[in-house]
């Protein structure tokens, strides 16, 4: 029963990260449409950095190496990590957002992903290499008295909460002026800017929001776990969360985090138990990615809109008498002026 | 200087490598108007049907290289035809193209993973002993990449210049409506550049693989971005600009060995690419319209 109750709580935090996940990618992509290719970096610079400001300095003795190590409170540690996210993305965004073409922010994320994998894992010095970092401290250990059940269940509160914050915010941000604004540039950047809009302002506010909040669901996994190495940030974790973004809802704050239900949850932990192939172990693996992968493509050609789709806005409509200045809405509307084409 | 004349010999092999590449991303760039990112798994597909043809098969090296280019094309072009047209078609946004190739990626990666497993693997051929030519030292497979890339690049500039087919794909980089209204037929054309592109992307892997010895699937993935930031240095979707972004990245990360840890050799490259952004993201020859 207590190994049930714990697989459960495992299960929650995982979900509430994940929500915490798409919600950042859903104010990037579905309402500023920034195409963020490495949505999993953001993560994990949020776990390294609370890592590494959290915990005591490296102990050369052990063969442990990284940097900083500054043994701050978990509550100080946690903003620096979240910190760190927000100025990764701040950094892409000013290489990136300025008035160039969706491809190059791509390019850029998915470069500047690789690179910090490849750096993160070949340097050592950094976050121990390709070993990672482990015994990071866990807030409430002491309080769960060392009892997993106990600590994992003030975790699932913790993150919950944490979740439901970010989702009222990602509302709020979503009906503020600054969100429509995002959204109308999403449509067209070109008609926001003769409006007179700072298009590449707005866009960046939407690019370091967004990473600040990945990098909170980072400091939560990391808290959560109390490791991380880059084996547990692949670029297969990157489509997880474009997956559920995709299948539940771009722009709809409820369809992301039914999605991260759907893709993150059901799928990914339903297929866990899918037995090893013992010839080869990577298989299951291997077949999940690339149905990952292809619900990614199925879902942008059967429903884009997602299963919860955005809802339309809905504006003030003058009740105009003139029969041809209400067909001016769409062409099915405007038989009455059709001609022989 | 010494060194310095070394590592610029082998920035001619890297370059050499880069321009098949960057090349092969550019053409389709130019005629389709979006970035493929599920580029650097057609490298894979290229490294490993030689793999599959040469060693298990027993094929004639040369066959095998031959075989396994022409497979790419055919891969990339079936790719293009079943998954990337119909959407094309439908006239879904820019930006829905471009997930569908990131999604594409990671699907050709796991697929290649399948087949070929985790492992590395290497060609049976002999390495040569080093031959030296005035200040430069090159192995042998070395002074077959930079042969390869050289006939390749007269191959793409003859195609362009002098074939019907080129002249339509320069037509439709340009505009391609107006190419299609002017009779050119722009399903075809796509077609052969689909071809075309996974063709030299397959080719470019291969010798990819003869440069590094031993290789693995995901090998040609950690080089993608070096790829993009060739092409970019060039000015995107455009051929030549490709060639010298290609020469400028190879033997700028190559020479930065002299200097620094060659560990950071792409690091390097990245850093070219983020310059290129901040002061110049046209490119050096701008396309009209594309940045």
């Amino acid at each position: 029963m207590s190994i049930f109750l714990g697989y459960v709580a495992t299960i929650l935090v995982t979900l509430f990260t994940y929500n915490i996940f798409t919600l950042g990618l859903n104010i990037q992509f579905g309402y500023a449409g920034i195409l963020n290719f490495t949505v999993i970096t953001f993560m994990a610079m949020g776990a390294y950095f609370y890592a590494v400001f959290v915990m005591p300095p490296a102990n050369a003795s052990n063969q442990v190496f990284y940097i900083l190590g500054l043994h701050w409170p978990w509550p100080l540690a946690s903003i620096a990590g979240i910190v760190a996210s927000g100025i990764l993305g701040y950094l892409i965004g000013l290489i990136a957002l300025k008035r160039l073409r969706s491809d190059y922010l791509a390019i850029v994320t998915l470069a500047t992903g690789t690179l910090l994998y490849g750096l993160s894992g070949d340097q050592n010095k950094l976050f121990d290499g390709w070993a990672g970092l482990f015994s990071v401290n866990q807030p409430f250990q002491s309080v769960a008295n060392n009892h997993p059940n106990t600590f994992s269940w003030i975790f699932v509160v913790i993150s919950g909460v944490v979740m439901l914050i970010v989702w009222w915010f990602a509302n709020q941000l979503y009906s503020s002026p600054l969100g429509r604004s995002m959204r109308a540039i999403r449509e067209d950047q070109d008609v926001v800017d003769a409006f007179g809009k700072n298009t590449f302002k707005v866009r960046m506010m939407a690019m370091v929001i967004g990473s600040t909040i990945v990098g909170i669901g980072g400091v939560l996994t990391i808290q959560y776990i109390g490791a991380l190495s880059p084996a547990g940030w692949t670029t297969g974790e990157t489509f997880v969360v474009w997956a559920a973004l995709l299948v539940g809802g771009r722009g709809n704050n409820i369809g992301a985090m039914l999605g991260s239900l759907l893709v993150a949850v059901i799928f990914n932990e339903g297929t866990r138990y899918i037995p090893q192939v013992a010839s080869s172990p990577n298989l299951v693996p291997d077949l999940r990615n690339i149905i990952i992968g292809s619900l990614v493509i199925l879902s942008i050609w059967f429903r884009p809109q997602g299963v919860l789709p955005e809802r339309k806005a809905k504006f003030f409509e003058l009740p105009l008498k003139d029969k041809y200045a209400q067909t001016f809405g769409g062409v099915s509307a405007n038989q009455e002026l059709a001609t022989e084409v | 200087m010494k060194l310095f004349l070394l590592t610029l010999g082998f920035g001619f092999v890297s370059a050499s490598i880069y321009a098949l590449l960057s090349v092969g991303l550019s053409l389709q760039f130019g005629v389709t108007n979006f970035v493929n990112f599920a580029y650097g798994a057609y490298l894979g597909v290229g490294m490993l049907l030689t793999y599959t043809f040469s060693a298990t098969l027993g094929l004639p090296f040369w066959l095998s290289i031959v075989l396994a280019t022409i497979g790419t094309g055919i891969v990339s072009m079936l790719i293009s035809e079943f998954i990337l047209s119909p959407f094309v078609k439908r006239r879904k946004s820019l930006f829905y193209m471009l997930i569908v190739t990131f999604g594409l990626s990671l699907i050709l990666d796991n697929v290649l993973q399948i087949i070929y497993g985790v492992g590395f693997n290497e060609y049976p051929i002999g390495q040569s002993s080093p031959v030296t030519i005035g200040p430069f030292s090159f192995t042998g497979n070395q002074l077959i990449i930079i042969a390869i890339a050289g006939i390749v690049m007269i191959g793409v500039h003859l195609l362009l210049s002098r074939s019907r087919l080129g002249k339509a794909m320069r037509a439709m980089s340009d505009n391609a409506d107006l190419a299609r209204a002017s009779g050119i037929d722009t399903n075809m054309v796509t077609r052969w550049t689909w071809f075309i592109s996974g063709a030299l992307a397959g080719l470019g892997g291969i010798v990819l693989a003869l440069n590094i010895v031993s290789f693995q699937t995901t090998s040609g993935d950690a080089l993608l971005f070096v790829i993009f930031a060739a092409v970019i240095l060039g000015g995107i979707g455009q051929t030549y600009g490709a060639m010298l972004g290609a020469l400028i990245i190879g033997v700028v990360t190559e020479v930065s060995t002299v200097f620094i840890s060659s560990a950071y050799k792409q690091d390097i490259a990245f850093l070219v690419l983020v310059i290129m952004l901040l002061v110049r993201p046209q490119g050096l020859i701008p396309a009209k319209g594309k940045a």
